[in-house]
């Protein structure tokens, strides 16, 4: 079979462009190593005015019989192009994504934005801390007021006019008679006047004594519960305040009572737990006795009771209390009572929240 | 107390070693707080508590260990024989129960031997004479006070006739020179010890200067008494004498020891004075009253304890005591209460004497049994939530003295309203009323902080402020607050950029934020800030719908800044206005399937008209759907011409329905401005 020796030169020289495409293309697509240049081959060689679009339109004087094979062999050409833009174009963009990835964003070890961070009164935290602990048991928290009159603070309490125990207490009065309480107590008389027996109770809040020295402030915090019912007894006590200290101070912590007066309890107690600086062994804190006390507690006393209309040969009930800011300073180190009504930040700052 | 363990065994012979001794009293109640080396004697530092007078003796201590240890207790020589040679009245046996004199005659005053010094010593106190140191341990041993008077100055005043002694109320106006040098003028309300020509002696409190024992003293006249424990106790309060006999009779005192502390103080006088004694005493006891008696129920102890010891061992408990019981009906016991435990009034006490005894270590431990139980009261929640906010928000929590300085809250605290409420004995000055307001309190604490070099103060208080009721002699009210100051930046500082300084609109902010917080409900007014601590056009109050103040904010006044020097912002909260609206939950709109559609007005405003009233304005407009207005932006600058602003304001309209179209957006837009321009005279920047 004879050709035109036209079509003959058309057809190789097709061939040779197929050639210098593909030559042409591997130098460009060995040179991108970018996205934009990838893309920018792509264009080139495969683009509606691209090397190998053009080169198809000459497929046009290519004889009907040779164009099925040249065809052929412009396919696989596209092909290779298109697959090795893509490959191109997906190892440029993980290049790329390296780039970006490698690249400083400055030095991360200067101090961050941080946001404003207050902080919680040490004795604010110690109250929370103790009220969970009793509200886990059933307690509710009752607030009462700061000025009192005689009633609730003293008598009410077995604490009549003339009694010695009063005169521990170095009251604060105001003028017209009412004082300053000199105890949370007072909480636990209003709450037995308004409320029947079974009562569970603890009562925080600030109470004032006229004493101002390195280890006495004017006005310091309490924290009193009190437990009323049929058939409470000092064992209820004794397992209440060992629950309270051992959640508080850990399950290591050991307790004691020891007979103590406090005229609205009978039995009285004051109670001890295992000193937490020294651990019972002895030290300077525990004055080498490993104990340290932290308050006062017994039964209510029947008088007390009689005071708000509660027959004590039916009910009986424990109360104990102690102080808060001395928990408080035993829980985070602190030495220094006056620290806690300073309000220096470079204090308060250390009990961010 | 100081206690001699040397003592101690004189009157109780037992081997235990000092720091057994300090177990069995501390165990007991007797707490020993330290423990001390007196020359070859131990000195135990006890703390008696106040209803153990029996104990402020040497002779109790020791009953409390020989009950302990079930070892005998040695007896004191107690009958001593009767005389009527004294002439002697008692007025009222309430107020003296028993009164008892007796003479020792021929002493010789010089100091004294020197196991009395050491002994005295070893007690805390000064040898001062033989005679002056028989009657001081006559009381470190017995507890007992007693008195020694002169007897040749008592009979010199009598004119050298046997003195008639009375005791009896003074008369008012009536002088006694007490033998502290200082003249007191008594009252009604005071027992003395009289002769006919007045007071010799305040009873149980203090001698009288001119029958007091001197060098020259021959004869000396004891007096041993059992005085009412009240009135002992005012008249040492109202002289303000804290004699170690007032402590005593103040407790109590065991009218029974009186003849015990005749003779102990005669043997003593006797012994280290030389004097002569005929051990007859006068004794006057008008007051004897019979042994009082209890009934101890088993039951009882079981009750109040959650266990009961064996009936044995409660029974050889009382006998240790004293209480020699005896049974009784239904498994009862009857005692009898030892004259000198003055403390043992109910079955309880005697609940407590068994618990003692058998040691408290025997109670057994119940764990808490829970139960449901009620919210707290509202304010508590209040109280802690706003903590929780001012935390978070970067402020620290301090506590202040709930008392100031008289007048010194006047800054914050509206004109007209009632004084602080006054404290009857101040502690100082500057603590000598009930603070009305927290703010003086934390500006102390802020300034403080700024001498201590920290630029940026952030400080809030939580508390009770005190509000006289005018008129009445009620309680005053104590309104739960919380107060907050802020000096210095206004966000966190950091490096990336200058620091901003706190303005007017972070304390506003923080403010409503806080009130949106804690009561999600409220529907707040601006009201005036009502205080003149506060700049008058840098301040606001807050008002619920009621009227019920609810806070204030604002800058302070030049006058009160002027110390800390830079701008300070402050603003209180009354929690108990918050705590009164109801307390919601959010309810839950439906959200909208649109996209919002905005739009930005650039007002030029004249000085004096408020974002509010352009707000006020723009809300009155009918809108093609729900519209918001945010101001987003707010420049002045020359170009404006004085006095004007440019404001920017972001119309924000939120179809729910359908989708607007551009002429109903762009017709809503042309409104607002006609109306801005029409209502208020300001257009668009342009």
């Amino acid at each position: 079979m004879s050709r035109p020796p036209g079509q003959e030169a058309d057809l190789s020289a097709l061939r040779e462009r197929l050639t210098r495409i593909r030559e042409a293309f591997d130098d460009a697509s060995r040179a991108a190593e970018d996205p934009a240049t990838v893309e920018a081959v792509r264009v080139r060689f495969l683009g509606r005015r691209g090397e190998l679009t053009e080169a198809l339109r000459a497929l046009a004087q290519i004889p009907a019989e040779s164009k099925p094979a040249i065809g052929k062999e412009i396919n696989a050409l596209r092909t290779y192009i298109e697959d090795s833009v893509a490959r191109a174009a997906e190892s440029a963009g993980i290049a790329a994504m390296r780039l970006e990835l490698a690249r400083s964003a400055g030095d991360l070890t200067l101090p961050p934005r941080r946001p404003w961070v207050g902080s919680m009164h040490p004795v604010t935290r110690t109250r929370r801390e103790l009220e969970t602990i009793f509200r886990e048991v059933g307690y509710r928290v009752e607030v009462g007021p700061e000025v009192e009159d005689d009633f609730h603070n003293f008598q009410a309490l077995n604490l009549p006019p003339g009694h010695p125990a009063r005169d521990a207490t170095d009251t604060f009065y105001l003028v017209g008679g009412l004082l300053l309480r000199t105890h949370t107590s007072p909480v636990q008389i209003r709450t037995m006047e308004r409320q029947a027996p079974p009562i569970r109770m603890v009562c925080p809040g600030r109470v004032y004594r006229r004493d101002m020295d390195a280890t006495h402030l004017p006005m310091f915090h309490q924290i009193e519960a009190l437990c009323v019912g049929e058939g409470i007894s000092m064992a209820d006590l004794k397992g209440t305040l060992a629950h309270v200290w051992q959640r508080f101070f850990g399950a290591d912590v050991a307790m004691r009572l020891r007979p103590g007066y406090f005229p609205f309890v009978e039995p009285g107690c004051e109670y001890d737990i295992s000193c937490q600086v020294c651990r019972g062994r002895g030290c300077r804190v525990c004055k080498n006795t490993g104990w340290i006390e932290l308050g006062g507690a017994g039964m209510v006393h029947p008088a007390v009771f009689e005071a708000v209309g509660i027959d004590p040969q039916v009910h009986s009930g424990f109360a104990f209390g102690l102080g808060l800011d001395r928990i408080a300073m035993m829980r985070h180190g602190i030495d220094d009572l006056r620290l806690l009504v300073d309000g220096d930040i470079r204090f308060l700052d250390q009990f961010a929240v | 107390m100081r206690v001699s363990l040397d003592w101690l065994r004189e009157l109780c012979p037992f081997d235990a070693d000092s720091s057994r001794v300090a177990a069995i009293l501390t165990g007991r109640g007797l707490t020993v707080d330290a423990l001390e080396q007196s020359g070859s004697d131990t000195v135990l530092d006890l703390d008696i508590p106040a209803n153990r007078p029996d104990c402020l003796g040497h002779l109790g201590v020791a009953r409390e260990l020989s009950a302990a240890l079930g070892l005998p207790l040695l007896d004191l020589p107690t009958v001593p024989s009767e005389s009527t040679a004294l002439s002697i009245t008692i007025a009222d046996p309430v107020l003296c129960p028993r009164y008892s004199a007796s003479m020792v005659s021929e002493v010789c005053v010089a100091p004294s031997p020197d196991w009395v010094v050491r002994r005295l010593e070893a007690c805390g106190q000064r040898s001062v004479n033989n005679v002056v140191d028989a009657s001081n341990l006559v009381l470190l041993e017995l507890g007992h006070p007693i008195h020694f008077f002169d007897a040749d100055a008592v009979r010199r005043r009598a004119g050298g006739d046997p003195a008639k002694i009375t005791i009896r109320l003074a008369r008012e106006g009536e002088r006694l020179r007490t033998l502290d040098g200082i003249d007191r003028i008594l009252d009604r309300e005071t027992l003395v010890i009289a002769d006919d020509l007045g007071p010799l002696a305040i009873a149980g409190v203090i001698g009288g200067a001119d029958t007091e024992i001197v060098e020259s003293t021959v004869n000396v006249l004891i007096e041993a008494a059992c005085f009412c424990r009240r009135t002992v106790r005012d008249a040492s309060r109202r002289l303000g004498i804290d004699s170690d006999a007032a402590y005593r009779f103040a407790r109590g005192v065991d009218p029974e020891g009186a003849p015990r502390a005749q003779v102990r103080a005669a043997m003593l006088l006797t012994e280290l004075a030389d004097g002569r004694t005929t051990g007859a005493v006068t004794d006057l006891y008008p007051g004897r009253s019979g042994p009082a008696r209890l009934t101890l129920h088993p039951g009882e102890i079981r009750r109040l304890l959650g266990f009961a010891p064996e009936t044995e061992a409660i029974r050889q408990a009382l006998e240790a005591l004293h209480l020699a019981p005896q049974a009784a009906a239904d498994g009862a016991l009857l005692v009898r209460i030892p004259s000198w435990r003055v403390d043992l009034e109910r079955e309880a006490d005697l609940v407590e004497e068994v618990a003692r005894h058998v040691g408290y270590d025997r109670v057994p431990s119940h764990p808490p049994t829970s139960a449901p139980t009620e919210p707290p009261q509202r304010i508590s929640a209040m109280e802690e939530s706003v903590r929780d906010l001012l935390s978070a928000a970067g402020f620290h929590e301090t506590v202040g003295y709930a008392m100031l300085a008289a007048a010194e809250d006047g800054d914050w605290i509206a004109t007209g309203a009632p004084q602080g409420v006054a404290i009857a004995n101040p502690i100082a000055e500057t603590l000598a009323v009930l603070r009305r307001s927290m703010m003086p309190g934390l500006l102390k604490a802020a300034l403080s902080n700024r001498r201590r070099g920290i630029d940026d103060v952030r400080l809030f208080e939580v508390g009770r402020c005190f509000v006289a009721l005018p008129g009445s002699s009620a309680a005053p009210l104590e309104p739960t607050r919380a107060a907050f100051v802020w000096i210095g930046a206004g966000a966190p500082r950091h490096w990336s950029r200058p620091a901003r300084d706190v303005d007017i609109y972070d304390i506003l902010g923080l403010v409503e934020r806080a009130v949106a917080a804690l009561a999600p409900a409220a529907e707040l007014r601006r009201v005036d800030c009502g205080v003149p601590g506060l700049r008058p056009k840098e301040s606001t109050g807050w008002q619920l719908a009621n009227g019920s103040f609810v806070g204030r904010a604002g800058r302070l006044h030049p006058r009160a800044e002027g110390e800390l020097g830079i701008p300070v912002y402050v603003a209180e909260l009354e929690l108990d206005s918050l705590a009164s609206v109801e307390p919601g939950w959010p309810r839950h709109q439906p959200l909208p399937r649109l996209a919002p559609v905005t739009r930005d007005l650039s007002l030029v405003v004249e000085g004096g008209l408020t974002f509010s009233a352009i707000l006020a304005a723009l809300g009155r407009i009918d809108a093609p759907a729900p519209a918001r207005f945010e101001a987003i932006d707010r420049y002045e600058g020359p170009e404006l011409g004085p006095g004007r602003s440019s404001l920017t304001i972001r119309v924000i309209l939120q179809p729910f329905e359908r989708t607007l179209t551009d002429a109903e957006i762009e017709g809503y837009r042309l409104r607002l401005v006609e109306t801005l321009a029409a209502r208020l005279g300001i257009g668009l920047r342009g």
